[in-house]
């Protein structure tokens, strides 16, 4: 556990050094813009709340996509399911605007349940029925999904007072998630608290749990062998289409107040870099979705202050999940030669 | 609909089908010798960026064509690194390998957008391209497209009537008996890889070089997801994978003229055609498999010999 | 006594605050929606930038792809607490999240593009870039043979609706038979996919190809087809010489500069601006050489008439595509309406989503 801790720190230091060289070769000062990066993303409570603002949607999407790979199932739908969820609390915000809060809010997150599940239920069962390869599935249904908003926003949804630019109305005040006392994060870090205990009692605690952890040991890589456990597929897929898509209530209930096109902003692709970061354990998922939300406030205080392309955080995500990955290599020799000592 | 619209949809196909195309072919080969790559896309973009600064700076889009390929290799080495050498997972790899090419490419890309480089441009074949019909669909394309027409007989060639390509296969079908019958397996996935990488890298250069003469940021626009998609699809087969490229690239196509003849279906849904289209593909691919096209060892990391 | 201690405290007062105004440099920071020199849209607003940040006394910034939304506000926070002066925020969606930040920072003046809402401290600008397609529509409806004109158009909102509007009517005022095809790229910057929609607009017998988006994609389809293209925003000419018209283009420099000019000598206030011609912000690209003189005459006369007001774009009569008479006769438009136009005129074959 501490050897991979270990790597993991060595990891992320040996990527922000490539960045940082990175930087220098296009004459930018390495260390101002380490610092510079840093200070954006943890250097003042503003900067700790908007860490933490963002670390909500990556969280719940994290735990979606990490149950997953656990079962070597790759599911990169987290976008796509992210942006039906939205959808699906959208719909219930728009035609039930009498409801009083305590009705509606849960209303929006059952749609958005429904609409996520069922966008992670399309590639499982295709997966189990037919073996289609869920990598391809979920990220076609990414495309297909965020399209589907799109449409929605543009055409039946658009509210008839935002001079025909794509938003629907604004929520009503019934159907927004409020924001803790004078912070401005939203209740919401209350879901992501529960679900975390949730989980690690489903872990370590339920049939289910041991099984998941059991069969993702046995599995060999990459799907296309026979799988087993049909049910543990389905039941994978659609919790993680239920996270990804409670992050897009979130983000349209209490973020955005209203639904519209930029709601979608790879939330579900960072998802991918934290479950692989984070494994299983809910509590290193927070930790790592709190680094990476890190990572994306911090790279905006580089555009502001030292004029670095946005690119640049997808340059340090790609490369901390390449070094922790090649990194794999020494924790698994060093357990090897721990057991044939 | 007149002929004559039929066959300029079908001529585009191929022109939209094309880096496709390269990037399938890429990833059989890559997939053959049993690793998955599912950094594609990210490879795709990092060629076309390379073969555009290239272009731009030669004046020779022959030598930028190359340059896309041999970068999108070095790219592609990254991935062989991780699997090979560290024995990563490799779809993590892949997806980082995404991630990190297209950081890349768009970081280093941003001061040339909008900047035009030398590029290919169409060449009639004399004689066949006066064909009517045949001659605006196969004979009237930019050169990179005829050189595409080669690849699918010569890797079908490679992999079926070499020995190089026989042992390829057999590191990804039955890693284990290869290593035990004294085969480099290591040796032949590294092949597969790097291989594969440059027909990618060559896939993202027809972009920047002929498709358009142009660069902009996201230029391959999820065109390598759709490769890897299409390697399934063709059931790991060159000759099949054609046949996929194309049809996807005339979806493409044919979605861009519904809407130049005046359709009054929302553009939103039609632009999910192509994706929706690769998830039918896919399911009926499936459905009809009979279990044995795959490379038996796809994705499974095989530790070198002790 | 009295009277002497508050007139050297009014002095004191002015001196510190001429000495403040003079010392001071100025941070002015902008905020876009999409890289610079993707979407024409944020590179022609770098190009405004980059004339501010050669005035003296004045620091530039900006961060750009800033998704609309929460991710604006925390931006828009950055600045302001970082003490900029002036901000400028240049896309629909940073109006509520603009607001907000504006309600908690008076001292800061925030300038929003494209919007309505305004505060004490927030005012909205937009231009009227439909102006300059007008004219570019009189020389393409001029210059077709085929009488289709073809619009590689972005998103269906209401700049790129009226944009193609404008371009439509101005056509049909030389050329009252023409018709523009419409094809959604959905996309601000991917020259691949808008090159493929032009070759669809080619493939249909429009000979002329105009464009929303800055890539010189549908530029190359037209020159490679042996037709003419009105790009936009830029010197497309370079990549397109035997077939590039004209194109509208944008020239914020003069108006951004006037904004930090009168901010720096106070006398700047909140209020709603629509320049075009008459300003400058808007202008046409110099004509290509197979444009005949009198059509580049017709056009450049009508271009002082809209300049000078005496002529208006949007003037009635005007039906949308199902007929129905929206603008009529001899009314002209509000700008209201203008701002939130979401229907083609007669004219146009295209979907509006």
């Amino acid at each position: 556990m501490w050897s991979s801790c270990l790597v993991f720190l060595g990891a992320v230091a040996l990527s922000l050094g490539i960045s940082a060289a990175l930087l220098a070769t296009q004459g930018r000062p390495p260390l101002r813009a380490m610092l510079l990066f840093f200070d954006g993303a943890f250097g003042s409570r503003w900067a700790l709340e908007d860490c933490l603002l963002k670390a909500i949607p990556i969280f719940l999407c994290s735990l979606g996509v990490g149950i997953s790979f656990r079962l070597q199932i790759w599911n990169i739908g987290a976008e796509g399911q992210f942006a039906l969820g939205a959808v699906g609390a959208t719909w219930v915000a728009l035609n039930f605007p009498g409801l009083p809060a305590p009705l509606l809010i849960p209303a929006m997150m059952a749609a958005a349940m429904v609409a996520g599940a069922l966008w992670g239920l399309i590639p499982a069962l295709l997966k189990i029925r037919l073996g289609v390869n869920e990598i391809i599935v979920t990220l076609m249904l990414n495309y297909i999904g965020i399209l589907f908003l799109e449409y929605l926003v543009y055409g039946p949804w658009k509210d008839p007072r935002s001079f025909g630019f794509p938003m629907t109305p604004q929520f009503p005040d019934s159907a927004i998630v409020g924001t803790i006392g004078t912070t401005s994060i939203n209740w919401g870090i209350l879901l992501c608290l529960v679900l975390a205990v949730a989980m690690f009692v489903f872990y370590g605690y339920s049939r289910r749990g041991y099984e998941l952890r059991a069969c993702g040991d046995n599995v060999r890589a990459a799907g296309y062998a026979a799988l087993p456990y049909s049910g543990l597929i389905v039941l994978v897929m659609m919790v993680g289409g239920t996270l990804a898509g409670w992050a897009g209530f979130l983000e349209a209930s209490a973020n955005m107040n209203r639904l519209q096109p930029t709601i979608v902003v790879g939330y579900g692709y960072t998802a991918i870099v934290v479950a692989w970061l984070a494994r299983l354990n809910p509590f290193t998922i927070g930790v790592a979705s709190f680094l990476l939300a890190g990572l994306r406030v911090g790279v905006e205080n580089l555009q502001l202050e030292l004029k670095v392309p946005a690119a640049f955080g997808s340059i340090m995500e790609g490369l901390i999940l390449l070094t922790v990955l090649a990194g794999g290599l020494f924790v698994h020799y060093r357990v090897t030669l721990r057991r044939s000592a | 609909m007149n002929t004559e619209i039929v066959f300029s949809l079908l001529a585009a196909a191929i022109q939209s089908g094309t880096p496709i195309l390269y990037a399938t072919l890429g990833e059989i080969i890559t997939e053959k010798s049993g690793i998955l790559n599912l950094g594609v896309e990210g490879i795709m973009i990092v060629g076309a960026l390379a073969a555009f600064l290239t272009a731009k700076v030669t004046g020779n889009p022959v030598a930028g064509f190359l340059a896309g390929g041999a970068i999108g290799m070095m790219l592609a080495g990254v991935h062989g690194l991780v699997c090979l050498g560290f024995q990563g997972n490799q779809v993590v790899s892949g997806l980082a390998l995404t991630i990190l090419g297209t950081g890349l490419a768009n970081y280093f890309g941003t001061p040339f957008i909008g900047q035009a480089a030398p590029g290919f441009t169409a060449v009639a074949i004399p004689g066949f391209s006066a064909i009517p019909g045949l001659g605006t669909v196969f004979f009237s394309h930019d050169p990179l497209i005829y050189f595409s027409f080669a690849l699918p007989p010569l890797l079908w060639a490679f992999l079926n009537h070499t020995r190089w390509g026989l042992g390829l296969r057999a590191a990804g079908e039955h890693p284990e008996a290869a290593l035990a019958a004294g085969l480099n397996v290591t040796g032949y996935r590294w092949t597969g890889v790097l291989a594969g990488g440059f027909l990618m890298g060559l896939g993202g250069a027809y972009l920047s070089l002929a498709y358009t003469h142009l660069w902009t940021n996201g230029l391959t626009a999820g065109r390598g997801w759709i490769a890897v998609a299409l390697v399934i699809f063709a059931f790991w087969r060159p000759g099949r994978a054609v046949l996929g490229a194309y049809l996807f690239g005339g979806v493409v196509a044919f979605q861009f003229r519904l809407q130049a003849m005046g359709t009054h279906l929302p553009s939103s849904l039609l632009l999910m055609l192509p994706y929706a289209l690769t998830v039918g593909v896919l399911v009926f691919s499936c459905w009809k498999k009979r279990g044995d096209e795959a490379p038996a060892a796809l994705g499974v990391n095989v530790e070198p010999a002790e | 006594m009295k009277k002497l201690v508050t007139l050297l405290a009014v002095v004191l007062v002015f001196a510190v605050g001429i000495a403040a105004a003079v010392d001071k440099e100025m941070k002015i920071g902008f905020i876009y929606v999409s890289p610079v020199g993707d979407a024409g849209w944020s590179y022609a607003h770098d190009k405004g930038r980059l004339a501010v940040e050669a005035l003296p006394g004045v620091e530039t910034s900006f961060v750009e792809a800033v998704a609309e939304g929460p991710d604006s506000e925390r931006v828009m926070l950055n600045m302001a607490r970082k003490n900029y002066d002036i901000i400028f925020a240049t896309s629909y969606g940073y109006m509520d999240p603009m607001l907000k930040v504006a309600a908690k920072f008076p001292k800061t003046v925030f300038m929003h593009c494209s919007g309505f809402k305004t505060a004490e401290n927030m005012g909205n600008y937009f231009g009227r870039i439909y102006q300059a397609r007008y004219l570019s529509g009189m020389v393409a409806g001029a210059m077709t043979k085929t009488n289709i004109l073809g619009y590689v158009a972005a998103f269906p909102i209401p700049e790129v609706i009226r944009g193609i509007n404008a371009f439509t009517l101005g056509a049909q005022a030389v050329n009252p038979k023409v018709q523009v095809r419409v094809v959604w790229t959905k996309t601000w910057y991917d020259p691949a996919t808008e090159k493929e929609a032009a070759k669809s607009l080619l493939d249909v017998k429009a000979d002329v190809i105009a464009q929303h988006q800055d890539s010189p994609g549908p530029q190359e389809a037209a020159q490679e087809r042996g037709v003419y293209s009105i790009g936009y925003n830029s010197d497309m000419s370079a990549f397109a010489p035997k077939a590039h018209l004209t194109a509208p283009i944008w020239n914020w420099g003069p108006f951004y500069t006037g904004v930090v000019d009168s901010v720096r000598k106070g006398t700047w206030k909140s209020e709603s601006v629509w320049p075009g011609l008459d300003e400058g912000i808007v202008d046409l690209a110099p004509f290509g050489s197979m444009v005949p003189k009198a059509i580049q005459d017709t056009v450049m006369a009508k271009k002082s008439e809209l300049a000078s007001g005496k002529a208006k774009v949007f003037v009635g009569p005007i039906k949308d595509q199902a007929g129905t008479v929206r603008i009529a006769d001899g009314k002209t438009a509000p700008d209201g309406d203008l701002l939130g136009m979401t229907w083609f005129v007669q004219g146009v074959i295209g979907t509006l989503e």
